[in-house]
């Protein structure tokens, strides 16, 4: 495993700096790779995405995948809540900020988001809209964690409710979830998103 | 209510004794029990089940029940309800020894979510699978298809007859939506 101690050769600097640098990138491509499979990785690489998005990662032999990330110039985001064999936890983001060096996490969960700031990791917290029932209190929790940027899931229900959340929260928003096609991705910059997160890579640019 | 001229059945989703009389007024014989407290309408519900109304309850959200055999029971034999949706599958086997209807709650938030979902459907197979959002059905059918073909029904951000009428069109068996306006639409509209 390796650690601060033993960082790759010409390994970035990850931290200083990543949010603002996001979002310039994401002025110039509005577009996040999801990536599912370690076989999509190298197609990520050879694309213009300013971010590469890891979904289910092993948390353990993630390095190398996140430093060949980072030594394209993008930036590396890690999906805790479905990483296999780390803790969902200060503990487990500790890991990922100061052995791995991600660029920040993704999660569901309002109580990772002030560990993530703890660490100095972009927090991305997902915002998930299954149930319009439960979207005043998803909202609320998130009002509370205050993330860096909201993930809204899935992008067909972006433009129903994106006014409530844009009220209710001043974030930036990056929309996912069966983001396949070009018009949908259109959609969701129209209506104000950041940027998409799509496993589609006929959308990487 | 299997409506004329369209395959599909709205189910409206209520709460308390207020919208499950709306929903009883407008002639519904099915209603999906989504929020609140199921013990503060206990008599309404059984008394509507025993009038032959098929009263669903989702297990995740209603509160005053524990997701355990004794709420089970307690539903399928005390109330005569019709079945029970969670997304928490060993719930669902419990509920099919009570022959209660068990509709396995799946999220179609992004594919890998959702397919995961599918692949951990269990046996016994759930009498449906419950998609949320149910907006998102036209656009996941044919994932959900390649996988399973359990009935599927939808929950969740139908805010409109429309809406239901797409999900229905694109192979729902079942929408559900807690909005007056879409069941009297949904009536409205289909009832030819």
């Amino acid at each position: 495993m390796a650690t601060r101690t033993t960082v790759t050769p010409g390994r970035p600097r990850a931290v200083d700096g990543s949010m603002s640098r996001l979002l310039e990138a994401f002025g110039h491509v509005p577009v996040a790779a999801v990536i599912r499979r370690g076989e999509d990785l190298p197609r990520a690489l050879a694309s213009q995405v300013p971010a590469v998005f890891f979904l289910r990662a092993p948390a353990f032999h993630l390095g190398p995948l996140v430093w060949a990330v980072q030594a394209r110039g993008k930036l590396a985001f890690v999906h805790i809540d479905l990483i296999a064999g780390l803790g969902k936890d200060r503990a487990g983001i500790a890991f990922l900020a100061r052995d791995i060096g991600v660029n920040g996490i993704i999660t569901s969960h309002s109580g990772l988001v002030a560990a993530a700031r703890a660490e100095k990791v972009i927090a991305v917290q997902r915002l998930l809209l299954y149930d319009d029932l439960a979207l005043p209190s998803a909202m609320s929790a998130l009002d509370h964690a205050r993330p860096d940027i909201v993930e809204v899931l899935p992008g067909v229900i972006f433009p129903l409710v994106v006014n409530e959340i844009r009220s209710r929260l001043p974030l930036p928003i990056i929309v996912g979830g069966f983001v396949t096609e070009p018009a949908q991705r259109d959609a969701a910059l129209q209506h104000g998103a950041l940027a998409v997160s799509t496993s589609t890579a006929e959308l990487w640019p | 209510m299997r409506t004329p001229g369209v395959m599909g059945v709205m189910l409206p989703a209520v709460r308390d004794g207020a919208s499950l009389n709306q929903a009883l007024d407008l002639g519904f014989r099915q209603v999906l029990l989504e929020r609140g407290s199921l013990l503060s309408i206990v008599g309404a519900l059984a008394g509507a089940a025993r009038q032959g109304v098929a009263i669903f309850v989702n297990l995740d959200a209603v509160e005053g029940l524990a997701p355990d055999s004794a709420a089970l029971a307690f539903l399928a034999t005390d109330l005569g309800f019709s079945g029970v949706l969670s997304v928490k599958p060993h719930l669902l086997q419990d509920a099919s020894r009570f022959r209660l209807r068990t509709i396995q709650r799946i999220h179609a938030l992004d594919s890998t979510g959702l397919e995961t979902g599918l692949h951990s459907l269990v046996s016994p197979a759930p009498y449906a699978i419950a998609i949320a959002p149910a907006v998102a059905i036209p656009q996941v059918m044919p994932i959900i298809r390649s996988i399973t073909s359990t009935p599927v029904w939808g929950t969740g951000f139908i805010s409109s007859a429309e809406q239901a009428a797409e999900a229905l069109r694109a192979g729902a068996a079942v929408v559900s939506s807690a909005r007056l306006e879409v069941w009297r639409d949904f009536s409205r509209t289909l009832v030819s």
